[in-house]
């Protein structure tokens, strides 16, 4: 066996050309999968993190019917035992309180429907880091009276830090809410549909606004990742009952799902018809090579070789020609998209119109999960394999006096 | 002589006739004034209930004929100062937290009354239930231990009704009006109102207690209790404007 590996590996180098050519086919094939791959995954992700980070986190609780009928009457009590009862399992990492609403934000003359958040600042700043997104002014404090509010917002309505926003709502059974804010601070949040709409308030001063008190519309709960959260929504979804319920991102924001999911599916077909032209361009060269070297196998089998350790080697050859491309691949590839996913493309024009009219930035964004490489090596890999039963079955077939006089 | 005599029995045939069957429309336009005087102060409380909850909100008012209402709200707390304006069929809201005076469009005329069964339109609606209407006697039935007609209102073809059908009750003896039930134009019911607490108000015995009970949603209930009302009193039109809102308490 070692001997037959020895062969082959040498018989690679006998014709560095033709090896080299072969590999730089399934070379480029590794890294423009790879590449495309990154760039799928990289937008999903980031359409993930803009859901999770910036908006819903991994879970959260609510009254259980909330979601249906998003109203102000569907809060709860603030319940420690309820927040203990979550924070107990190992993997939740924190909790925040939040109170969501609806309100008309209006300046002097103009007026403009609105998101209205009562938050803890300091926690909250935890989850989507808001503080570090303030244009202009300060973040809120603790026991603010004042506002954030999203810079699109403050455009429309020509406000700026320091002036005096007035926000009209319905609070907790049908109170009428209204009440003057100062602006505290301008952000520009990172969903453009929410820099149009979003107001941040202290959950206090949220709470009496709306005649709320100590009453929550949702409790996000975070933890690490995905995987995390799917371990730790099952025993969640067993252990928090009426009147509370719990759902995960994928339950609040289906759309988003459904779109990675459409997707990515797209993104196979694309990935098929690549991985077909790199098969049959392996293919090619391999066949080549076979018939370049008719009348060495005639030579070879005619002095004694065996066709079985014949082809054994040929297939040898043929996986090693796949493993160098598949190893070289990778390894620029590495690099390259751990450089891309620090280094954004910037989309310009229309296309980032479009991106800013579904919410997210315009930018073609880069993953660097392990998936992304090995699925295109292993793929690569079993492609070469398959190929490499070419050589097998041709070798089988030769006529020694044949391929001696050819 | 025998054409004579023709006349003659066909005008007692249409005394008796119109002696037996009442004045609906009569009936209708006393059970209306009734209610509406030519001007009125007074306090109310509107509670607002709901399957999981319920509030009550108190208020004072100032009417002067259909056309002029003002409504100074007097508790909780939180809302206490808001005042409404009506004039003709135009409305206003002060909101004293804010400073601002704000002026409800037409747009929002179908939406609730501060959070109450009525909506905004109800208070300010124009058409009258004597002039807009005809009116038809369907029979007499007894409401809350009244003896009551029943009778069937059909808006004109050009009065500024949103209702496709009215179904009233009004006691036969004292006129008062006890019931009514709303309808839409496919005959389905969405309102029933009732008026029951009969007693003496100032110079009149009126109903002091009127449910709103939206047909569609269950639980649902508004409940408007009249705790003492003057009637006929001095009120210019003046007095309802936009500046007076702000002076008001």
């Amino acid at each position: 066996m070692n001997t037959n590996i020895k062969l082959a590996w040498r018989n690679l180098w006998r014709n560095k050309r033709r090896t080299l050519i072969t590999v730089a086919s399934i070379f480029f094939g590794v890294l423009l999968s790879a590449y495309m791959t990154s760039m799928q995954e990289g937008s999903y992700g980031k359409m993930v993190e803009i859901v999770v980070k910036f908006y819903s986190g991994y879970m959260q609780v609510h009254h259980e019917d909330y979601w249906e009928n998003k109203s102000i009457n569907n809060v709860f009590e603030y319940d420690q035992t309820l927040v203990d009862q979550i924070k107990i399992h190992p993997e939740v990492d924190f909790v925040i309180p939040r109170l969501e609403s609806f309100g008309l934000a209006s300046s002097e003359e103009l007026t403009r429907g609105a998101a209205v958040f009562g938050i803890v600042p300091t926690v909250e700043n935890q989850l989507t880091g808001i503080a570090d997104k303030i244009t202009s002014g300060k973040y809120l404090q603790d026991n603010d009276e004042g506002v954030i509010i999203g810079d699109g917002l403050a455009g429309f309505l020509k406000l700026e830090v320091n002036d005096t926003l007035v926000i009209l709502s319905q609070g907790y059974h049908g109170v009428s809410a209204a009440g003057k804010f100062p602006v505290r601070g301008i952000i520009k949040h990172i969903s453009p549909e929410l820099n149009k709409s979003i107001i941040y308030m202290e959950l206090k001063t949220c709470q009496t606004f709306l005649d709320a008190e100590n009453k929550l519309s949702s409790l996000v709960v975070n933890v690490a990742d995905n995987d995390a959260m799917n371990r730790t929504l099952r025993h969640l979804k067993k252990e928090i009952h009426s009147p509370y319920s719990v759902m995960s991102w994928e339950e609040m924001q289906p759309e988003v799902v459904q779109q990675i999911e459409g997707d990515r599916a797209g993104g196979v077909i694309m990935k098929g018809i690549l991985y077909i032209v790199i098969a049959f361009g392996i293919l090619g060269t391999i066949m080549m090579m076979i018939a370049e070297r008719r009348r060495e196998f005639g030579v070879m089998i005619s002095i004694g070789m065996q066709k079985k350790k014949l082809a054994l080697v040929l297939f040898i050859e043929t996986v090693f020609i796949g493993l160098l491309g598949i190893a070289s691949g990778i390894a620029a590839s590495v690099p390259l998209l751990f450089f891309q996913a620090r280094n954004p493309i910037p989309l310009t024009g229309q296309a980032a119109q479009v991106m800013e009219d579904f919410g997210f930035e315009p930018f073609m964004f880069f993953s660097t999960a392990p998936e992304v490489f090995w699925q295109q090596a292993l793929s690569i890999f079993i492609i070469s394999v398959l190929i490499g039963i070419y050589p097998i079955v041709s070798t089988w077939r030769i006529k020694e006096i044949k391929a001696l006089h050819g | 002589m025998k054409a004579k005599l023709v006349t003659v029995f066909l005008i007692f045939l249409a005394i008796s006739a119109f002696s037996q069957s009442p004045d609906i429309k009569e009936i209708v336009r006393q059970a209306d004034e009734k209610m509406r005087g030519t001007s009125s102060t007074g306090t109310f409380s509107m509670t607002i209930e709901r399957p999981t909850w319920s509030r009550t909100i108190s208020m004072k008012s100032w009417t002067l004929g259909n056309e002029y209402s003002l409504i100074y709200v007097t508790a909780p707390a939180k809302e206490k100062g808001q005042v409404f304006l009506k004039r003709k069929n135009e409305m206003w809201n002060w909101v004293p937290s804010i400073d601002r005076m704000i002026k409800i469009p037409p747009s929002m005329m179908m939406q609730s009354w501060m959070g109450s069964d009525f909506t905004n339109d109800d208070l300010v609606r124009e058409s009258s239930i004597v002039k807009d209407y005809t009116h038809k006697l369907l029979g007499e039935e007894i409401v809350a231990g009244y003896p009551s007609y029943k009778i069937e209102l059909i808006p004109l073809e050009d009065a500024p009704v949103v209702w496709g059908k009215v179904l009233m009750w009004v006691s036969k003896k004292e006129y008062h009006w006890l019931k009514a039930e709303f309808f839409d134009e496919d005959g389905i019911l969405v309102n029933t109102e009732i008026l029951s607490d009969i007693k003496k108000m100032d110079d009149r015995v009126i109903p002091c207690r009127m449910e709103m009970i939206p047909a569609d949603k269950k639980g649902h209930r508004t409940v408007m209790i009249f705790e003492d009302t003057d009637f006929d009193v001095p009120l210019k039109e003046e007095f309802f404007s936009i500046q007076n809102m702000k002076k008001i308490k």
